[in-house]
């Protein structure tokens, strides 16, 4: 659950008027980026933060009084200077715009309540939104779904189908969060686009060595991931303390269970087609963003034709990744991992994934290898 | 994809028979090899008047032996007499198998049968069969 949902959870539960700040914008050396969010309750307590704590989250407590007052949203924007940069803790000053808005814990049709309930509903069920705020003083909330879908509103049904418009196209271009200003002959707004995307997961099947590296790394990109296999010894906490969930089972019908949404990548690392046949064939016919598979070309290119005599069609199997990973001469199981992973990234950000330096072309000497041998 | 181990497991892990789980089985049982990974599971339909089979369908993630075994069994074990499921020789399972099978992966094809006598024994240790 993003940070901002696990937050109105609870202030919706202590049923309570606070006010929600979001970092909308930050220029320059700040210690946390757009979409930060705090909460100030009526009765001043605190939950959550927009900075590193220091004078701006103290100016926007300040601000959040008054809007818990004025019952009205406000843009609050602070420049920090050197000194006061260095107070929490920076080496040079930024700029940061907050928003600060009234919730109403006790009203279940508050806009933003309703609003982020939308959002919740759309993340269940693996949809991205854009929650759309006005940065102008104007109120309210509006959520677009990746299929169109829209909830909640900007206070003005033409402001809704304009800002609706836009929103799309953002989100089909994967903006991330942002400030953006929308013009038409009738409006002219600053808007803050923020963006919620389902948590992104990756499963992997087979506990074996490679999967060990997968959830460490996986973790560090902030992917949940979920090991699984068939083997209760090899499917351990001991093996796998970095994994979010391990499964032991019926692999096929584990992945049968399992979320399988765009966020959603499929690692098949056992090297056995007892499980990679199965798995595939629930896989390839779901939503997932990525399906990889270790192993060789000419192991690779033996489950396809299974796969095909079985009816699969050509678009299907070419969404299995095999060999799995970038071609970075991954040799050790650890920097097996590192190549899946890159290419998962890749993949969801719709690259190709060259390297960025035009000397990509140049390939690692032998001297360079020879230095670390596997 | 070739097997070493001859045209009827091919044949039946290409193709298997009663692959599939049933809804709401009479009985029901798992086997797994813990080193290997293959795992499969029997679900049995019984006409308890008659005290057979009436119907056997498998679910595996296992090797083309496994899964082979489970289809052929499956065929044999529908109508067959729950005491005659209990009384199923090994050495016939693998028999059906028609190839050498080495000693290393005979569990493979009797993995299916531990299974069906496993799910046999629930319904007589509650009194059914």
């Amino acid at each position: 659950m993003s940070e901002l949902l696990g937050q109105l959870e609870r202030v919706l539960e202590g049923g309570r008027p606070a006010a929600l700040a979001t970092l909308v914008s930050a220029k320059g050396t700040t210690p946390r980026k757009a979409g930060a969010t705090m909460w100030v309750s009526e009765s001043g307590a605190i939950l959550g933060t927009v900075t590193i704590g220091g004078c701006v989250d103290a100016r926007v407590i300040e601000e959040a009084d008054r809007v818990l007052k004025t019952r009205r949203p406000k843009l609050v924007s602070m420049s920090l200077g050197d000194e006061e940069a260095w107070e929490i803790g920076l080496t040079c000053g930024g700029t940061v715009d907050v928003l600060v808005e009234p919730v109403d814990a006790r009203n279940a049709s508050d806009p933003l309540a309703v609003a982020y309930r939308a959002v919740r509903s759309a993340l269940a069920a693996g949809r991205t939104v854009l929650a759309v705020a006005r940065l102008d003083g104007g109120a309210g909330r509006l959520v677009v779904g990746d299929s169109g879908a829209i909830a909640g509103t900007l206070g003005d049904r033409g402001l809704d189908a304009l800002v609706a418009r836009t929103a799309l196209e953002r989100l089909r271009a994967a903006t991330p969060s942002g400030v953006e200003r929308v013009s038409s002959d009738e409006f002219e707004i600053p808007l803050y686009l923020e963006r919620h995307a389902p948590e992104e997961t990756a499963v992997i099947y087979g506990a074996v060595q490679v999967a060990m590296s997968l959830t460490v790394f996986a973790r560090e990109l902030g992917m949940r991931t979920v090991v699984v296999d068939g083997r209760e010894r090899f499917a351990t906490r001991q093996r796998f303390p970095a994994a979010d969930e391990i499964h032991v089972g019926m692999p096929s019908e584990i992945a049968e269970r399992l979320p399988a949404t765009p966020s959603t990548y499929v690692v098949l690392v056992a090297h056995d087609y007892k499980y990679e046949l199965p798995v595939l064939r629930h896989a390839l016919r779901s939503n997932v963003g990525y399906v990889g598979m270790l192993g060789s070309r000419k192991r690779g290119a033996t489950i396809k034709e299974l796969l095909a005599e079985e009816g699969f069609t050509a678009d299907e199997l070419a969404r299995l990744r095999t060999p799995i990973g970038l071609d970075i001469g991954a040799r050790s199981t650890a920097e097996i991992a590192l190549a899946v992973l890159a290419e998962i990234v890749a993949v969801r950000e719709g690259r190709s994934a060259p390297a960025l330096s035009p000397r990509a072309e140049m390939p690692a000497t032998p001297a360079l290898r020879d230095a670390h041998p596997a | 994809m070739q097997t070493p181990y001859g045209g009827r497991i091919l044949e039946h892990f290409r193709r298997p028979r009663n692959q599939g789980s049933m809804a709401a089985p009479s009985a029901s049982a798992e086997g797994s090899n813990p080193l290997c990974g293959d795992r499969v599971r029997i679900d049995l339909a019984i006409d308890a008047t008659a005290g057979v089979v009436s119907e056997a369908k498998f679910t595996a993630n296992a090797c083309a032996i496994c899964v082979a075994s489970a289809s052929l069994l499956t065929e044999q074990l529908r109508g067959m007499r729950l005491v005659a499921v209990a009384e199923l020789d090994e050495a016939e399972v693998v028999r059906a198998l028609d190839a050498e099978i080495p000693a290393a992966r005979r569990r493979c094809a009797t993995l299916p049968l531990e299974a069906a006598r496993r799910a046999v024994a629930t319904l007589t240790d509650h009194g059914i069969a």
